[in-house]
């Protein structure tokens, strides 16, 4: 039985603004269409500059799309006005950026409660819901910590647990370890996992490496160059749970990462 | 440019230009209501306080008629150039003196710092006890407000030289005063423009204000005698013969800035 | 070990600045140039039968009040023209002119205006603070990330959150600097009204010691505003210390990237 359809991309377009008076700027994404059911973990893969952040930017809202429409749950979202824009779509979409946006002057445990914080629901139950969190992704005892003593990885693990503690329906994520060492990068991964089984929410996962696709997702989607749209997908047959530090090994590894590589030869 | 994270690509629909002319015409209007406001003020309030902008500006020219302008702005500027050249002149060698000795530079440090606390223009009764009523007060007040500015642009200009530009040049067997000259020197003059652009119109609103409190002549002097004849029109003038030229060294500044700097391919601008 | 040998010599300068004050000041006489010792002594008993406290109570409750009542406008400015950003480009020449005139010889026009009284302190005071505060909190509000903000949009924040939460915590360090560079022109330029007109304040005694030729009193009266000035800055690097925790040490900033 198929997931209900949560998220529905049709058509997609992106072309930036023509500069005055010059020609129409080429389409950055053009006719990108996918879906996705709740519940799934799907990654997208694609090389830098195939417009991976733009495409997730419009998903989030904070960026218009000049063709092609987003549809989350039945609701035609207006996309193409730069002011009729819903940033998280109320919250309904979570975003986890490569640079990890964490406010300088809070404290680790002030950043992981902004969200519920200014949503105004910052009380005991949700304070202990993010304590459980901070220990989950081993950051117990960093609370009182501001970002700039906390290492790169400690700060994307903030970054993520800010978002997963307003348990918005679906998260949209950049690239988040790209920019930690390999070790981390693999702990963050199980990490991301584990919580990913206990809540089953909707994550769509935007990186350039082929083994993060496969280690996480339920479906992987390639990207081509641009002009950037779908080129092909991939079902992911690896039965959860999964164990990321030895992913290599597990069955269908290795013909899934064969197929994903040479579509992107 | 490749897609960086997130970027506002809130683009505006009106186009630039649209709004240029917007804001042309905000400044225009803006700049209309203040003469109106000024014109009255001088109705409402009464000529004691609020001189009328014509008659103002009736006074300007007759002070450039009799030549008591182009005196007192001659006084003024003669004042400023001689207090701005000689704090210049210290306020860049101290600098290079200093950093001779790293020991001598710690140890006076703190002072430098404390003094620079003294209010300057408190000195000036002192002086007048000394000197009268004369140039001199003026000079020294002068003086002193733009040595500081000079002396601490030019030692951050010199700590922010590169070390290992110096460290290639005595290798290559230069000796103190050519690495001085050639390196420093050439590193350090972005930020001497700098200070010199804040320094210069200090220097004349320095020597204003000191003409305010002793002197027989130039721009300040003349505000504050008018002021104390309670002659409003004069004060008002004075003040925009003042703004004048303050501005007017500025614009000037800014002109040789960019003649002398406009061979280098980045200029390096320091937030003062 | 160097750390002694720069109180060492630190206080063998101050030792040699004080002795060059007292030669001097035997050398041309008490009248011109006090000596350390008298100035010393006549400080302390104006501190303890409370002439100098009054006095520059007097100043600074003259540096204070401009400071606030220009200081609070020039912060709310930007914030409030945050999202109008043509009506700042129109202010902009007006400010800009109003930042490069000479405010201090503007002083003849305020004690016309507003007599010898503190008001004229008061408004002068204002008006050097106004235009330094303002460029300096305009810059903190420009130098707003947009990816913060658009982070907390997505969080779910709206426009009062932004400003509370994201554009006041990143201006705080520009405004703690205007007001940290327009402390000293505060107390000077209250200073100074008090030099041309006045009969209260640090100023005031300053000019009525050189009338009566009391060098003494003029250097005691100096000697208050200048520690004044370096009280004002020491309390503001406080408050900047204590603002600031967050802050990473600039080196920090080079290992991380930005």
């Amino acid at each position: 039985m198929s997931d209900p359809t949560l998220l529905e991309i049709r058509n997609l377009g992106k072309r930036f603004p023509a500069r005055h008076g010059r020609e129409p700027s080429p389409w950055v994404i053009q006719d990108l269409s996918f879906s996705v059911g709740t519940g799934e973990f799907l990654t997208i893969i694609g090389p830098s500059g195939a417009g991976k952040s733009t495409l997730l930017n419009m998903i989030a809202q904070i960026d218009t799309a000049s063709a092609g429409e987003i549809v989350f749950n039945g609701e035609t979202v207006n996309s193409h006005d730069a002011r009729m824009l819903r940033p998280g779509f109320d919250r309904r979409i979570g975003y986890v950026t490569q640079d990890d946006n964490l406010l300088p002057w809070r404290t680790t445990i002030d950043n992981v409660l902004f969200p519920i914080e200014v949503q105004g629901r910052l009380n005991d139950e949700t304070r202990a819901q993010a304590d459980v969190l901070v220990r989950a992704v081993g950051l117990a005892g960093f609370e009182r910590y501001y970002p700039h003593e906390l290492s790169g990885g400690m700060r994307k693990r903030a970054a993520l647990i800010r978002t997963l503690a307003y348990d918005p329906p679906v998260i949209l994520m950049d690239e988040p370890f790209a920019a930690v060492d390999a070790q981390t990068r693999t702990q963050l991964q199980a990490d991301l996992l584990t919580l990913w089984g206990l809540g089953r929410k909707t994550i769509i996962f935007v990186t350039h490496d082929i083994t993060e696709a496969i280690a996480l997702g339920d479906r992987a989607l390639v990207l081509s160059r641009q002009p950037t749209r779908i080129a092909a997908e991939h079902a992911i047959p690896i039965p959860r749970p999964r164990n990321v530090q030895d992913i290599f090994a597990l069955e269908g590894f290795a013909a899934v990462y064969q197929r994903i590589r040479s579509d992107i030869q | 440019m490749t897609d960086a994270g997130l970027t506002a690509a809130m683009v505006s629909d009106a186009p630039a230009a649209a709004r240029k002319r917007v804001v042309v015409a905000g400044r225009l209007l803006l700049a209309v209501l203040l003469v109106l406001g000024w014109e009255l003020g001088a109705r409402t309030l009464g000529s004691v306080f609020f001189a009328a902008p014509l008659d103002v500006a009736a006074r300007i020219v007759t002070l450039a008629r009799s030549g008591q302008l182009a005196a007192d702005v001659a006084s003024t500027l003669r004042v400023s150039a001689l207090g701005f050249a000689i704090a210049c002149v210290a306020g860049v060698l101290l600098p290079f003196l200093l950093r001779r000795s790293p020991r001598v530079s710690t140890a006076v440090e703190p002072y430098i710092m404390a003094s620079m606390g003294i209010p300057k223009y408190a000195l000036a009764p002192w002086l007048i006890l000394w000197f009268g009523i004369g140039d001199l007060p003026k000079l020294v007040v002068v003086t002193l407000m733009v040595f500081y500015i000079i002396f601490i642009t030019t030692t951050a200009g010199i700590r922010a030289v590169d070390q290992r530009l110096i460290a290639m040049a005595r290798v290559a067997g230069a000796g103190e005063t050519a690495i001085a000259r050639e390196i420093i020197w050439k590193s350090l003059l972005p930020f001497f423009f700098t200070g010199l652009k804040v320094a210069l119109p200090r220097a004349v609103s320095a020597t204003i204000v000191g003409e305010f409190l002793v002197a027989t002549e130039g721009v300040g002097h003349y505000i504050e005698y008018s002021r104390q004849v309670a002659d409003t029109v004069g004060v008002f003038a004075g003040i925009v013969i003042a703004i004048v030229l303050v501005l007017a060294i500025n614009a000037v500044v800014n002109v040789i800035e960019r003649r002398a700097l406009a061979w280098r391919p980045v200029e390096r601008e320091m937030e003062l | 070990m160097t750390r002694w040998r720069t109180y060492t010599d630190r206080l063998i300068v101050l030792a040699v600045i004080l002795a060059a004050w007292q030669v001097g000041s035997f050398l041309v006489g008490p009248y011109w140039l006090s000596s350390p010792w008298a100035v010393a002594a006549r400080f302390t008993a104006q501190i303890l039968n409370g002439e100098l406290i009054v006095q520059g109570g007097y100043t600074v409750e003259e540096a204070l009040i401009g400071t606030v009542i220009g200081g609070v406008p020039a912060v709310l400015l930007p914030f409030l023209l945050r999202r109008h950003p043509v009506i700042v480009a129109i202010l902009d020449p007006f400010m800009v002119g109003g930042y490069g005139a000479p405010k201090l010889a503007f002083a003849p026009l305020f004690i016309l205006w507003f007599g010898i009284g503190i008001e004229s302190k008061i408004a002068l005071v204002a008006s050097v603070v106004f235009f330094i505060v303002y460029f300096n909190t305009l810059a903190g509000v420009r130098a707003l990330d947009p990816r913060l903000v658009q982070m907390a949009q997505i969080a779910g924040a709206g426009e009062r959150h932004v400003a509370r939460h994201i554009v006041l915590p990143a201006a705080v360090p520009h405004i703690l600097a205007g007001f940290r560079i327009a402390v000293p022109y505060a107390i000077g330029g209250a200073v100074i009204a008090e030099l041309i007109s006045s009969n209260r304040g640090l100023g005031y005694l300053v000019q009525t010691g050189a009338m009566n030729f009391d060098t003494t009193s003029v250097f005691a009266a100096i000697l208050a505003a200048t520690l004044i000035v370096h009280g004002a800055n020491w309390l503001l690097n406080a408050a900047e210390r204590a603002l600031l925790r967050w802050r990473p040490p600039p080196r920090a900033v080079l290992e991380t990237g930005t």
